[in-house]
This record gives structure tokens, sequence and C-alpha cells, in this order.
């Protein structure tokens, strides 16, 4: 029986992380369908709805409806992202997601004998990626572009136009200098948040932060 | 030098005895006898793990049974099985088509095994199709499976014993017990 042909002729997608191509492959291995970093979810806004911190979860198993975040880095940043989650299902309640925290995927590759393997992969040291495998003119699926999820419940001037345009800048793609520039969205969203806390201790219920 | 595995040193705590397990796999069984009375029930296995648990199961179902086994290849099993698709490496000696299947599992893990299994017994057209997992580990899960029969909740440690293994060692305990921690990190890959 065949059960997802295709699933080895994908174009690989750049990772962010070499972890997430291990997962990816063991996915891959047992026939379960994913998408890598399919949608960005907004979760934080300031008070004119333009989007000052997104979330875009690792991968996405449409047959489970399930989204993986996978994360093998320092406690410091796990903080940040178990933060960034706790917001993500405050705003999209529906929402299924897993994360996967170092000890996680250390078991998984231990389950799988793959425990040297487990230590070259986590932190720093699991930060180079494969390079990405182009099939031009391929007749397989291609890779889904990044969606955009519409924030449900922006601030009361908020716009999509906003919305889009704040997407916009907070695109992680391979730009010439993203480096700086994600540096100064980190600047930008430190203090977004630190405002964010402010209008949070008076007592707002909304997402919004003062501009 | 490589370490000489010592079955009863190695592990650090027995999490279910003998006694506890036989108790299960014959509430189990009595279970399954009342719920495929009159059906023609298939129950497959899948090599090796789940060897000690499906001959005790059967053995405890009061009703007519077939028994057929399958393996399916691991992720990382071999060089070459880091790339690829799960190979079955046993396929069923019987045709199941029309028979009700209850695949019987040792134990529930991340659930990706189980998920291939599902996905591939569904496309021989069983009259139904169901699992009975004498262990759930809901803390390693990745896919989510409906879990019919299940014997007991377990917490996230590495646990060997009646069928589960280390290496391939470890399976003819007749407990489940803790692995000590020293046992798998002294080890290299």
């Amino acid at each position: 029986m065949d059960l997802d042909a295709d699933l080895d002729r994908r174009p690989v997608p750049a990772f962010a992380h070499a972890s997430e191509a291990e997962l990816a492959r063991i996915l891959d291995f047992y026939a379960v369908a994913w998408e890598y970093e399919p949608r960005t979810f907004p979760i934080l806004f300031d008070r004119s709805g333009a989007v000052r911190e997104s979330f875009s979860p690792d991968f996405y198993l449409p047959e489970m409806d399930l989204y993986l975040e996978l994360t093998t880095l320092k406690q410091r940043l796990v903080r940040k992202k178990n933060r960034k989650l706790r917001r993500l299902r405050e705003l999209y309640p529906g929402l299924r997601i897993k994360l996967l925290y170092a000890r996680d995927f250390r078991a998984l590759l231990f389950k799988y004998g793959k425990l040297a393997l487990a230590d070259a992969l986590t932190g720093a040291d699991g930060q180079t990626t494969p390079p990405r495998i182009r099939t031009p003119g391929s007749t397989t699926r291609t890779w889904p572009a990044r969606a955009r999820v519409a924030p449900p419940a922006a601030g009361p001037e908020s716009t999509g136009d906003a919305a889009a345009a704040a997407n916009a800048v907070l695109d992680p793609s391979r730009h010439p200098d993203h480096g700086r520039r994600r540096a100064r969205r980190s600047r930008a969203e430190a203090h977004a948040r630190a405002e964010a806390r402010l209008v949070i201790a008076r007592g707002s219920r909304t997402p919004e932060v003062t501009a | 030098m490589t370490r000489q595995p010592d079955l009863i040193a190695d592990v650090s705590e027995i999490l279910l005895t003998e006694e506890e397990i036989q108790a299960k796999v014959r509430d189990l069984g009595r279970r399954i006898s009342d719920d495929y009375a009159g059906r023609a029930l298939t129950l497959v296995s899948v090599l090796k793990g789940s060897l000690p648990f499906m001959a005790d199961l059967m053995r405890s179902i009061t009703i007519p049974v077939q028994i057929d086994l399958m393996e399916v290849s691991s992720y990382g099993g071999t060089a070459t099985e880091t790339s690829g698709l799960v190979r079955i490496l046993k396929d069923l000696s019987s045709s199941i088509d029309g028979r009700h299947v209850l695949i019987v599992e040792d134990i529930i893990d991340t659930g990706l095994t189980l998920n291939y299994l599902v996905r591939y017994l569904r496309g021989k057209n069983p009259a139904s199709l169901r699992i009975c997992a004498l262990l759930d580990k809901p803390a390693r899960r990745l896919v989510e499976i409906p879990i019919d029969y299940r014997g007991f909740l377990i917490p996230d440690q590495f646990v060997v014993g009646y069928g589960l293994d280390y290496g391939e060692t470890y399976r003819n305990l007749r407990f489940v017990g803790v692995l000590r921690p020293e046992v798998y990190t002294a080890d290299p890959d």
C-alpha cells in the first residue's frame, strides 16, 4: 500500500535548526505528513492593531491538526518560548500545539538509538542546517508559503492592512540584513512587552499595548 | 570493554510487579472476551516487545481468536533507516478482510509506529480495528491515537522488562522496571 508516496519527493525546506531537520526525517519515516512553519500567529499588538510580536510554530501535522514547536536551546530562550506559547494559547484557544523540550527531543532520539546525535543537535551546536535542496520545475507538492493568521482580537483601531504591514516587517525571511533587523525587532518587542505588562497591570483584558 | 548487563542490578525500581501485570492482563482478557463475543477476532501483535503480553492476553481471552504477528522497521534501526520510509519486515500471515482486528501493543509512547500500523491495517479492510496496549506513556506522545484497552498509564521513565528491551536485553524480566540511567548513558551510540 502506498501511504504517502510523495513524501520523499518533496523539496526540503531551509530548517532553522538541525534538530528540526531530524524531526522532519522521523516524521517522514513514519509517513506523517507535515508542513514547516506554515503559519505565523500574531500574539502582541499595539493600539493601532499593528502586530508587535508573532509566533511561527515549527511544524504543522495536517492529519492530526496539531502544531509542534521544537526547542533545544538554552533555558533563557525556553522561558521566552514558554511565554510566547502561553500567549498563543490565550489568543487562539482552539489551537492544538505541543512543545517539545530538549529533554523530549533527547528521549526521542534515545528511543531510536541516537543519543550521540541528540547531543550534537542540542543548543548552538545544532544551528547548522543542511543546504536547501531545490527542485526547479518539480511537479511535486511545493512548500507552502507561510500563511498569515488574522489576529482574533486585535485592538479596536486595528485594521487588516495594519496587521499585514506589521507581518511584512516581522517576516523572518532570509534578508541580507536579517541579523540587524532581528536585533531591532527584539528591542521593539522588549519595549512592547514592557508596555503590555503596564497595560495588563492596569486591568486591560485585551492584547493592546500603548504605542 | 563492553559492559555486561545485570538483569536485576540494572533496574532501579520495579514499576509493575508480575502480579499486577497478570491481574491487569486477566481483566483486559475478560473485557475483550465480552466485547467480541460472537465475532471473528484476530489479535495482531507487533514484534518483538509485545510477545509476552500477547502470549498472556490470548490465554486470558475465553472466546475463539486467531493471532498474527507483524514486525516493522524502526527509525535509526540501521544506518540506512534514517531516511526513507518505515518498512514492513514481517507482514500478516492471513487475511483480515472482514475480521475484527485488535492490535496488541506492549507500549505506546510517540504513537508514530502505531499510527503507521493503523493506517496500514485499515487498508486491508478489517470489519473493525481497535487497539490494546499494556503500557501508555502519554508524556511522549506525538501522534494522538485512541486506545480502546489500556493496561497502565506510566510516567515518563525508561522502562524495561515483560518484553521491553534496552539493546535487546531485559525482555525476559517478569516485571516492568525502570532502567538505571547510568546503564544507557554509559553506552556509546
